[in-house]
């Protein structure tokens, strides 16, 4: 069972990476809103630029 | 303080009147009755504090204080200093306050349930090898494994819960976080013990869970709030940052919203915001009034009519001129309204406060007794058991439940244009039994329109309306409109000639004819034998008067089923109205309503409605606010109406910005459904405590059935609470 020894700590290292992108997902913004995506089709288009 | 005067600048609606001051903001981390206490009590600490009220469903603080004794920086750094953060209540500052508030419970949660998962992992093991089974260094290891999860978890994700008790306990109070923190630190700190000491039972995973349930649920609670203020906040954000301004030599400049002064000419694009009440400079316009008055058609206004601020121009760019500045506009007032109101907690919910301090006495002291009882009957259950009682308990529920609910009624009803602005008054308003109306504006569109004409001479009416509506061809009187369609192309009138007030005189056919006034219209036949009516228009000739065209107000098509929703409601409505008796007999008539009083001066209003009482009726009066007055203040309800800036100084219970008289109809159901539904939160909450405190001290609930049960405790009540405003979309 000695491999446990190395396996937990590398499912320690994988929850660390988990928690860091969703900390990561959540600091861009990618839960602030997300009724808008749904209805982002429904605008118009910028006008284009000069 | 750099935050503090950021927004005391333009996102901030502070008042200040003759050396007296409001501020209503919102504070972050109010959570309950203590947290309210212990802000009040560090304004009081000032100079000069007149009036503290805060609102823990809205988490608005509400100031009134005497200006030249402490400034709104001290306010803001004493609530801050107590352990709230002060958060404006419109403008980007707010918007970042809350995306800010939302991120970081995310966070909390998302690394709660990460934790939570793991740790269920590595324990699981732990609990079903059967005993020996496993290497006792193999399990020492899962439980140091779990530590090292569960402390970051503890001390990130459970930080709100820690903080708010310290808060509580160095201020000598009992808050709703001091046994959820209890609990938590008790558990924490045995299982730490039992790893280091290498026996004994862990609970990392009851610890990992209980937060990340305790998280979810104070995300919602959080959600739900930040709804409940968006309706102001959607006001307040409303308005444009800058606006175009046009200068005295035709230029234009973009300038600020709070350096426009009155007398200012203004370019609102199609589509944008009027910024503050204003007068149209030229043509026509459509504006959508919506949300501030909550009136859902566009609104077509001409040249020099008013603009309210935060209205929207629905077609074409308009030049404005505005009549006022920012800070005293309608659209101020309206926030002010709707501020004075969620700032203040009605006494329903201050008596639920109440009741929960001594819950959660009651709680910690079932706790000890637990403990105490299960040393004699099994120690090793003594632990578990008062953890499951601290943890399983939920006196949010009960503080919740009440404010919740004023909240969600007081937002809806606030979308459809009916403010609230005293607390207790939805209570009130559930009670009512009979609604005494004004006439005038509120069931009569103030239009006229020719209800009857009454032929004086042989002339057939068809006839009459052609040669009255030829005479008025040209005039731009009100009642010039009224004949237009019986404008006829045979008969054409010359010499038309208006005198002012009077009417006008005409030749047709070599005839000369009058209309108007009946002395006028006379005077051409020296002929005074006709009996003068009441408002009516005469139309005569040089050989006597021919016809009376007699003009009634319209009635609002919108009466009918306002009157009829009523009526469901089992309320009866009574009109109250200063003017003529066949005018109100008209309008009473036709809206089926039975009592009607005419000709009636304010002073005969308070009579009616004191006698309504004396009947044993609870009375809502519903009227302009001025003239109604003393009717509005005796009755057990009241309701003005109106526009402009006049509305926030009325002393009335709701204030109705738009005219649709059924939003009243609306504010009774929904202030009934709002009682149902306190009722209903209280006895569930009641019952829920009530069944689980036994259980738990029994030691019949795992500490981690404890955890879900009291997060779906408080949930169930948000949510009930939250039906009150999803219900009107359902029905629209």
């Amino acid at each position: 069972m000695n491999i446990l020894f190395v396996l937990i700590p590398l499912s320690l290292v994988l929850l660390g990476v988990a928690v860091w992108s969703l900390f990561w997902a959540i600091d861009t913004g990618q839960f602030d809103n997300l009724e808008e995506a749904s209805r982002a089709w429904e605008q118009d288009d910028p006008p284009p630029g000069p | 303080m750099t935050t503090v005067t950021a927004f005391s600048a333009h996102a901030f609606w502070a008042n200040e009147t003759g050396g007296h001051a409001r501020t209503v903001f919102a504070a972050e981390g109010i959570r309950c009755a203590s947290c309210s206490r212990s802000i009040e009590r560090a304004v009081r600490g000032l100079p000069g504090i007149e009036k503290v009220n805060i609102n823990v469903a809205t988490s608005r603080v509400c100031v009134d204080w005497d200006a030249s004794k402490s400034q709104l920086a001290q306010i803001l750094k004493a609530v801050a200093d107590a352990g709230f953060k002060p958060v404006p209540l419109a403008g980007e500052a707010a918007e970042s306050a809350f995306v800010h508030e939302r991120r970081l419970a995310l966070k909390r949660i998302g690394l709660a349930g990460l934790g939570m998962m793991q740790v269920m992992m590595y324990v699981f093991g732990v609990y079903v090898a059967t005993p020996g089974d496993m290497d006792p260094a193999i399990a020492r290891y899962l439980q140091y494994v779990g530590m090292a999860i569960t402390t970051p978890v503890l001390l990130y994700s459970g930080a709100p819960f820690l903080l708010g008790a310290w808060h509580d306990l160095r201020r000598r109070t009992l808050g709703m976080d001091v046994p959820v923190a209890i609990a938590l630190v008790l558990a924490y700190g045995a299982s730490v013990f039992n790893t280091v000491r290498g026996t004994g039972q862990t609970y990392f995973d009851s610890v990992t869970m209980f937060i990340f349930f305790l998280s979810a649920g104070r995300f919602v609670e959080m959600v739900v709030r930040q709804r409940s203020l968006s309706i102001s906040e959607a006001v307040g954000r409303s308005l444009p940052s800058q606006v175009t301004r046009v200068t005295k030599t035709g230029a234009t400049e973009r300038v600020p919203v709070r350096d426009i002064i009155a007398g200012d000419t203004l370019l609102v694009p199609k589509g944008g915001v009027i910024p503050v009440d204003s007068t149209l400079v030229e043509g026509m316009a459509r504006v959508d009034e919506s949300l501030v008055t909550g009136e859902s058609k566009p609104q077509r206004r001409i040249a020099g009519e008013l603009l309210l601020g935060g209205s929207l121009t629905v077609e074409g760019a308009i030049r404005v001129l505005a009549q006022k500045d920012v800070t005293s506009s309608t659209l101020a007032s309206v926030v002010a309204l709707l501020e004075r109101a969620q700032g203040v907690r009605p006494a329903l919910a201050r008596a639920a406060d109440r009741m929960a301090n001594w819950f959660i006495a009651g709680i910690l002291l079932i706790a000890v007794i637990v403990v105490v009882a299960w040393m004699f009957v099994d120690p090793a259950k003594a632990f578990p058991a008062a953890l499951a009682v601290l943890v399983v308990t939920c006196p949010c529920a009960l503080s919740l439940a009440t404010p919740v609910a004023v909240a969600a009624a007081a937002t809806r009803l606030a979308r459809s244009g009916l403010l609230v602005t005293r607390a207790d008054a939805l209570e009130r308003l559930a009670s009512v039994d009979v609604v005494v109306l004004d006439k005038t504006g509120t069931l009569t569109s103030g239009g006229l329109s020719i209800i009857n004409t009454t032929m004086l001479g042989a002339l057939d009416s068809q006839h009459a309306r052609a040669i009255a509506a030829a005479l008025e061809r040209g005039s731009s009187h009100p009642i010039a409109t009224l004949f237009r369609p019986f404008e006829s192309a045979d008969i054409l009138a010359t010499d038309l000639q208006e005198t002012d007030g009077l009417g006008i005189s005409g030749r047709i056919a070599d005839q000369l004819w009058r209309v108007g006034r009946h002395d006028f219209v006379a005077a051409l036949a020296a002929d005074v034998a006709a009996p003068p009516g009441d408002i009516g228009v005469y139309l005569g000739n040089e050989s006597g008067l021919v016809a009376v065209f007699a003009l009634g107000e319209d009635v609002r098509p919108e009466a009918f089923a306002a009157v009829e929703k009523l009526r469901r409601l089992g309320v009866w409505a009574v009109i109250a109205s200063g003017d003529r008796q066949e005018a109100v007999d008209a309008a009473s008539a036709s809206l089926h309503i039975d009592r009607a009083g005419s000709r009636m001066a304010p002073a005969d209003k308070v009579d009616l409605v004191r006698k309504l009482q004396a009947e044993g009726k609870r009375v809502l009066a519903v009227g302009d606010g001025v003239n109604d007055g003393p009717a509005l203040a005796v009755a057990d309800v009241s309701c003005a109406m109106g526009q402009g800036s006049a509305i926030a100084q009325a002393a009335a219970d709701f204030v109705l910005l738009n005219d649709a008289l059924d939003v009243v109809g609306d504010g009774i159901a929904t202030a009934r459904s709002m009682l149902t539904i306190i009722r209903q939160n209280l006895k569930w909450s009641l019952v829920y405590n009530l069944a689980a405190v036994p259980l738990a001290a029994f030691n019949l609930v795992p500490p981690w059935l404890a955890a879900i049960g009291m997060s779906a405790s408080s949930l169930v009540v948000v949510l009930n609470a939250r039906r009150l405003a999803a219900a009107r979309r359902a029905e629209r």
